[in-house]
């Protein structure tokens, strides 16, 4: 089978982010990047469904050269090939969304896997447009019963379960109340919450052959999408600072202030 | 015992500016024997290495030293986690960046290897023993066995199936290991009978693979006494079939393990070889007699390995007491220190709190760099084998002479700069809540095993300082003398490069010392009272250089950085300024002490020290 896997390039978590003065954006200066968390768990997944299943994991990703890092990563971890849509400048999750979706058109995969969402703008929405706009069926955060100590993650077993014939995919995932399974014809979209997996470590011999693996080439242009974003971020700003608690001498003057400051009870 | 919380931390920027901007890995890298390598590969290994050492052995650095091992029934139990730790670091292969592809390695640069060891052994330093021990075994085998031995032994070794000990100490035989009792008989079959105990082995059995290969000194029935007569053996605990099957106990007990200051998390076996007479050795090489000389091959690189041990845990308690440093908040700043009521500040605002973190970053940073640069030089011989001789010859040399430096001098640092470490958290430090306690005790051993500090200032002032004539030492001192004519001016460090050129002024002066000493027998006491003093000197001196050096690279590239980027490059400054003006007058002082002659502490009588 084949797995089409997203890649997004993100901030690290472990970066300090500031937002620009003229709140135009954040300062990208000293930054460290690295592959979406969520994508990585993609990737991890797509590689244990071809272990068990056959066939490949091709990678894409959207954005600058500098995408082919995160690419490179995703190579590095076993993905058989990658897809560069070489783009700068803004794109809403529509723009992206019709990016992938010729992307899959061109690839023809069984399955399409994205993080639920990018951990930059945890905007979560790539997935729910690229299904619709496949017209595909789609399973959102993907996750499972097991947990990430279980046996059978330790042996890198899938999640995802194949039908018979390779024709659907049952699908765990994480809702409000609990989990839900789902069964979708293929092909489908699929995307990943925390705990589907624990993604693996790059080995040294992926990340010496992850060199020789090739990077296909599109652009907007290429695959005829207008990226002109519809939504426009107009400013950013950081959240206020938490201002310093007080003590109150008595429950009584805390049920007052929880009453008719906060207005909580 | 439940796997604790990760303390590991470093700056991979400053580990990338070692390896790319001082240390040149992009010359070294993409040519013969190193054609598969680039930088990219290189940033992505140490990355990937930083996060494995963080995920999986950081959180079990203290949760190993509280259980610490069990010896049940003859078997040695390592602490929880371990094993699946053992497994997953031979998935992910990072131990063989620098292993030939004949033997399931990488090829690549010894440059990159020093530091991915930095960064495993930072995370969990008694941990990476077990996986460093097999290392050094199989590179051994690789390069002396037979076919028949390589073949059977050295890939199982580098992957994880097996693991390798070096088995010279005995209960009458650590730093005199020419003292060795034990034995081997020729058997019919061409293979050996040992019997003997060995002591103080790390990793000397363990439950992370199915087989642990020791490689034993015994002499031969017959053989001369002292370190000539000695052999060099392959003692598998279980003994293995030509198809690397297992066949059966091979009469290797556990006698005991020991109960250590630090390192708990590695065993440190009592061995009783053939107890029953059932104990079997090849010989290997199939050579009598050498098992000095081969063994030294394991030895050099398992010093360098003590060296890259002690700059580990130095990192690591440096990262913590700076992350400590600038959240702790006690008492005001200075320029307020008569108000009680002024703002309490975070400790890093004290200046002696500044003086100890900037003690520890200047150490590190040049200490890496000394170990970095001796790795260069083994890349560089072997680039350079068969196609320039002299130009191997210069760097092998500077390999052999660098080699007793990185191991002493970063072995006393580190156990210097743990506890101060310890001193920057205070009370706390001093708390099993945090890490520092633990780097300090399990630094102690560095000075001690592989060779003790001063068995390695012997080899340097002994050994190393005479090679090819004095050429290596005399080349080591020229080097620094070029980067000092060349600096001498500069608007910056001027000063400090002089403070350089009268600690090499020192250092000569001293040498001469020595020569004249080791030709006067009269004297011949003040050489191993004056050699770790000298190791010392040398080291201080090296450093010094490699601090500047880097200053002066960063000056360069830092004028135009910005933001978190001029930072770091400021940081290189104050390191390289901070030992010129801190340390490096120490290197003349201790010239002066070396011209005393000072025989005080052989002079006096033994009741004269106290009568007990």
């Amino acid at each position: 089978m084949k797995i089409l896997v997203t890649a997004k390039r993100v901030e690290d978590p472990e970066s300090k982010i500031k937002v620009k003065p003229d709140g135009s954006g954040i300062v990208q200066e000293g930054l460290k990047y690295k592959i979406n968390p969520f994508d990585e768990i993609g990737v991890e997944e797509g590689l244990r469904l071809v272990a068990k299943h056959g066939g490949e994991v091709v990678v894409v990703s959207i954005g600058g050269k500098e995408v082919q890092e995160q690419l490179r990563h995703a190579l590095a971890m076993g993905a058989t090939r990658a897809v560069w849509v070489n783009h700068t400048g803004p794109l809403d999750q529509m723009g992206v969304a019709g990016l992938l979706q010729k992307v899959a058109e061109k690839e023809k995969p069984d399955l399409v896997i994205l993080g639920k969402q990018a951990i930059d703008d945890d905007q979560n929405q790539v997935g729910q447009y690229l299904a619709e706009f496949l017209g595909w069926g789609q399973a959102t955060f993907a996750s499972k019963v097991e947990s990430l100590e279980s046996e059978q993650e330790k042996n890198k077993v899938p999640a995802l379960q194949m039908g018979a014939d390779n024709k659907s995919v049952r699908v765990v995932r994480e809702v409000d109340n609990g989990l839900a399974t789902l069964e979708c014809a293929l092909p489908a979209v699929v995307t990943t919450d925390l705990r589907l997996n624990l993604p693996r470590y790059a080995s040294l011999p992926g990340i010496m052959k992850a060199k020789s693996k090739p990077i296909e080439e599109l652009t907007p242009a290429k695959l005829s999408v207008d990226v002109t974003p519809k939504v426009q971020v107009l400013k950013m700003a950081s959240p206020p600072p938490r201002k310093a608690g007080i003590k109150v001498p008595d429950v009584a003057t805390l049920v007052d202030k929880l009453r008719n400051e906060a207005k909580v009870v | 015992m439940s796997a604790g919380i990760n303390t590991y931390k470093t700056d991979l920027r400053e580990i990338f500016f070692t390896l790319f901007e001082q240390f040149g890995f992009g010359q070294v890298a993409g040519q013969a024997p190193f054609d598969a390598w680039g930088p990219d590969e290189a940033r992505a290994v140490l990355q990937e290495t930083y996060r494995f050492a963080r995920e999986v052995l950081g959180p079990l650095n203290s949760s190993g030293d509280r259980e610490g091992c069990r010896l049940e029934n003859g078997a040695v139990i390592t602490p929880k986690g371990f094993k699946d730790a053992w497994k997953k670091l031979y998935e992910q292969g990072f131990k063989t960046v620098a292993v030939s592809p004949d033997h399931g390695g990488q090829g690549g640069p010894i440059m990159l290897q020093v530091l991915i060891e930095e960064i495993l052994s930072g995370a969990n330093s008694a941990f990476n023993m077990y996986p460093g021990l097999a290392f050094g075994a199989a590179e051994l085998i690789a390069e002396c066995g037979t076919p028949e031995q390589k073949k059977l032994y050295v890939e199982r070794m580098l992957n994880g199936t097996w693991g390798g000990t070096m088995c010279l100490t005995e209960p009458h035989a650590g730093s005199d290991v020419g003292a060795a009792k034990s034995t081997a008989r020729k058997n019919a079959d061409g293979t050996y009978s040992i019997r003997g105990t060995k002591i103080f082995i790390s990793g000397g059995d363990h439950d992370l693979a199915e087989n642990v290969v020791h490689l034993v000194l015994a002499r031969i029935e017959g053989a001369a006494p002292g370190t000539k007569g000695l052999s060099l053996f392959i003692v598998p605990k279980i003994r293995v079939n030509a198809d690397g099957s297992l066949a059966g106990g091979n009469d290797v007990s556990v006698g005991s393990i020991e109960h250590k200051m630090g390192i708990r998390a590695s065993a440190t076996c009592v061995l009783n070889f053939g107890e029953n007479d059932g104990c079997v050795g090849e010989l290997v090489g199939g050579v009598e007699n050498v098992g000095m000389s081969q063994m030294f091959k394991m030895m050099n690189g398992a010093r360098i390995a003590v060296g890259i041990q002690g700059v580990s845990l130095a990192s690591a308690a440096y990262f913590n007491a700076l992350e400590y440093a600038k959240d702790r908040k006690q008492g005001a700043h200075l320029s307020k220190w008569k108000d009680p009521s002024a703002p309490r500040v975070a400790i890093i605002e004290h200046p002696d709190v500044r003086r100890m973190l900037l003690e520890m970053k200047a150490h590190v940073e040049g200490i890496r760099a000394l170990i970095v640069k001796l790795a260069m030089h083994t890349d560089k011989a072997q680039m350079m084998a068969g196609k320039d001789d002299d130009q191997a010859a210069y760097h092998r040399g500077q390999v052999e002479l660098l080699t007793p430096l990185v191991k002493s001098y970063a072995s006393d640092q580190a156990f210097r700069l743990c506890a101060q470490g310890i001193q920057v958290y205070g009370g706390a430090g001093y708390c099993q809540d945090y890490p520092v306690e633990q780097y300090t005790r399990d630094s102690k051993i560095f000075s001690i095993y592989e060779g003790t500090n001063h068995i390695q200032a012997m080899d340097l002032v002994g050994r190393k300082m005479g090679q090819a004539g004095g050429a290596n030492f005399q080349q080591f001192m020229a080097d620094v003398g070029g980067f000092i004519e060349a600096n001498r001016e500069h608007k910056v460090y001027g000063e400090a490069v002089k403070q350089l050129a009268a600690a090499q002024e020192g250092v000569m002066a001293s040498a001469m010392a020595v020569l004249g000493w080791s030709q006067d027998p009269s004297k011949m006491t003040l050489i191993p009272l004056s050699a770790n003093r000298f190791l010392n000197m040398m080291s201080e001196l090296a450093v010094g250089w490699l601090l500047l050096d880097a200053a002066i690279i960063a000056e360069r590239v830092g004028e135009k950085a910005t933001g978190d980027e001029k930072a770091f490059y400021e940081g290189k400054k104050f390191s390289a300024l901070w030992y010129a003006r801190n340390v490096l007058p120490n290197v003349e002082q201790a010239a002066r002490m070396m011209a005393l002659e000072d025989t005080s502490s052989v002079e006096i009588s033994n009741t004269a020290f106290g009568s007990i």
